[in-house]
């Protein structure tokens, strides 16, 4: 089978597509994207595919959204609901928290509900469309989270949170939609949730990090391979349940740890791979763990200031250096 | 010789329900009479709440769907849970967080459900629920089933941002539910003064483009009209529905509370209005039941809660060792 390129977004349009095609019960819905295709352009063409059954747009109710999804799951359904950016997902989290998170441990019932989320921001989309709220999710129990960063575990990792019995967090990097590319089979695989993914090999320094800073420290880490060190960048992929023995080991070939992401610090998801290093392999350690988060600040409009709140390959390839030669 | 006893018994087609609705009501009475004494006795982990004086909403409609309905009750109905055919021994267990309980004492007191019995179990979270059921009967109608749901809330509950939600989504996609209102007259400790300045609730109703009735609440042969009517044209149309009952809470919040905030001639005057015995009256004064048959049920249920409870007692609590069974769901 040839392979053809499509973008991140492409990936996950082509996984909504085969999820509708071949599994009868799954349904998808959210605001905007039945004809139109979605803010983003995700569900483009699958409700003239499947009918508006199948496809549709709600009214702006993030609640009844996920809501309604989550009585779907109960029922039978695999209901994929899009939340149009994860920022908005705010004003359901209850749903999430506590009915999705806590509905199969006290009734045994299951929930198979995906709920997809735009986010991260590096577009000037301000304080209201460019957050990253993976950790308010990961700290539920009950709740999966994952988090690709290429088109092939964009559209690998949307399978298996479908098809999954339990509510599924599918994160998607808005900054990455269009920009990053690859080669991928038509249909594809599943990509076993739970799983890391080395993206570089090197024996100086390991980044653990996941969406949209994987390519950042990707370049970082090509930039100081100049210099003559090389960064082994480990892809999380699934921010819950994260794979725990892919980091250790990482962390035991490398004695080095940076934690990379584009959510605030305190608290962060870089917080909890800092304790799980510290807790585990404290004894491996050459160098004090750094975090290079977003500082705790809202996210900044103005392309002057978003620059310096995110994490940018200089500021990662900087840090690095200090790391390495601590 | 009693002289009822002499008396010719009539009958007609609702008797046997009006009959069935009853005892609903009475094991939901009697039970939670005696959870109101184990709670007291200390036997109760948590609270106790009840839905004394609101029997005959919860009752009525649990026993006019059908098997493939869909229920999500609230915090005061015990009747619906009962009326669908949960039994009182697992209404206690659940109270008592036993692990035979129908959440394996992972959750307490109303938060229990019975999926095959097309009950939601309730989150704390007032209105929640609603979407929940919303998508509950879309998903059964989508399967090829003839759902529709029940939905009950409380005058408080109607000013959340869920309960807009809900009523909007399931009028935008023809969603037949009967949304109920159980107007209590108190949310906790306040009143409906302070949770709304319309007229009435059923005024919402037109926001959401669907019908709007009001109802009294504790009088079961107008709610059984009533209901019955509503249902036929929510299934002919496939709309929802708003229904407005009117009703009285007239314990506290929960048993820690002593109610001391409600004026004493509102509690009287539902006391006047009380379910059981409006019904009781009914069937007497229309010879439709004799005092004997109706002691004689009060009875059994009474005898059925007594070994309930007791039984409930003696079974074991879950085990610790079982703490993290179960949070997610295995392929």
């Amino acid at each position: 089978m040839p392979k053809t390129e499509m973008t991140y977004i492409d990936a996950i349009r082509s996984g909504l597509d085969h999820l509708l095609k071949d599994h009868k019960d799954v349904v998808v819905y959210g605001q905007d994207v039945g004809a139109f295709g979605g803010a983003f352009k995700a569900t483009l063409g699958l409700q003239e595919k499947y009918g508006t059954d199948r496809v549709f747009d709600t009214p702006i109710s993030e609640s009844a959204i996920l809501g309604s999804a989550i009585g779907m799951a109960m029922q039978g359904l695999r209901p994929i609901v899009e939340v149009q950016f994860v920022d908005f997902i705010t004003t359901a989290f209850h749903q999430i928290l506590n009915n999705a998170g806590t509905t199969y441990y006290r009734t045994k019932i299951p929930v198979p509900m995906t709920v997809r989320a735009p986010c991260g921001g590096g577009f000037g989309g301000g304080p209201f469309h460019s957050e990253e709220l993976e950790n308010f999710f990961c700290h539920i129990p009950g709740i999966k989270v994952v988090y690709p960063a290429y088109p092939s575990d964009a559209r690998g990792l949307l399978y298996s949170a479908v098809l999954d019995p339990n509510p599924v967090i599918f994160l998607e990097n808005k900054f990455l939609y269009r920009r990053i590319k690859e080669f991928i089979l038509p249909k594809g695989e599943a990509v076993p949730i739970g799983v890391a993914q080395i993206r570089r090999t090197g024996n100086d320094a390991v980044i653990l990090t996941y969406g949209a800073m994987v390519h950042e420290s990707l370049h970082a880490a090509e930039q100081i391979s100049a210099e003559g060190f090389e960064v082994m960048v480990v892809d999380l992929r699934t921010l819950k349940p994260y794979d725990i023995d892919a980091i250790l080991s990482a962390v035991a070939a490398t004695n080095r740890v940076m934690v990379v992401h584009e959510a605030w610090k305190t608290g962060g998801f870089g917080a909890e791979l800092a304790a799980l290093v510290a807790e585990h392999a404290f004894h491996l350690l050459d160098a004090p763990i750094v975090r290079i988060t977003a500082p705790d600040c809202p996210v900044p409009f103005s392309p002057e200031l978003e620059r310096v709140y995110r994490p940018s390959v200089e500021k990662i390839s900087e840090a690095l250096l200090d790391l390495i030669n601590y | 010789m009693n002289s009822q006893a002499t008396k010719k018994i009539k009958t007609n087609t609702s008797v046997n329900i009006w009959l069935r609705i009853l005892k609903t009501m009475f094991l939901g009475r009697l039970t939670e009479e005696r959870l109101v004494r184990l709670y007291h006795q200390g036997k109760i982990f948590g609270g106790v709440y009840t839905g004394i004086g609101q029997e005959a909403i919860g009752a009525v409609s649990a026993h006019i769907g059908t098997p493939d309905d869909l229920y999500a009750p609230a915090i005061r109905n015990v009747t619906v849970h009962l009326g669908r055919g949960t039994k009182v021994l697992d209404v206690f267990r659940q109270y008592l967080g036993r692990v035979t309980g129908p959440t394996r004492g992972r959750d307490g007191n109303v938060h229990y459900g019975e999926m095959d019995k097309g009950v939601f179990a309730m989150v704390s979270h007032m209105g929640a629920m609603l979407s929940v059921l919303v998508g509950g009967v879309m998903a059964r109608r989508r399967l090829g089933k003839s759902t529709m749901g029940f939905a009950y809330i409380g005058d408080g509950a109607s000013s959340t941002g869920d309960f807009h939600e809900a009523l909007n989504f399931a009028s935008v996609f023809d969603v037949p539910i009967l949304f109920m209102i159980e107007n209590n007259h108190y949310a906790y400790s306040t009143p409906k003064e302070f949770q709304y300045r319309c007229q009435s609730l059923v005024e919402k109703a037109c926001g959401y483009g669907m019908e709007g009735l009001e109802v009294d609440g504790n009088d079961v042969i107008k709610l059984y009209d009533q209901i019955k009517i509503i249902l036929e044209k929510i299934r002919k149309n496939n709309r929802p529905v708003l229904l407005v009952c009117d009703t009285m809470r007239m314990r506290g919040h929960g048993e820690h509370d002593d109610a001391s905030y409600v004026p004493k001639e509102l509690l009287l005057k539902y006391k006047e209005k009380d379910p059981i015995h409006l019904l009781k009256k009914h069937l007497l004064n229309n010879d439709f039941a004799c005092e004997q048959d109706l002691k004689k049920l009060e009875k059994e249920c009474l005898d059925e809660i007594n070994q309930s409870y007791k039984k409930a007692l003696s079974e074991p609590m879950p085990s610790p060792d079982d703490l993290l069974e179960g949070v997610y769901a295995e392929d």
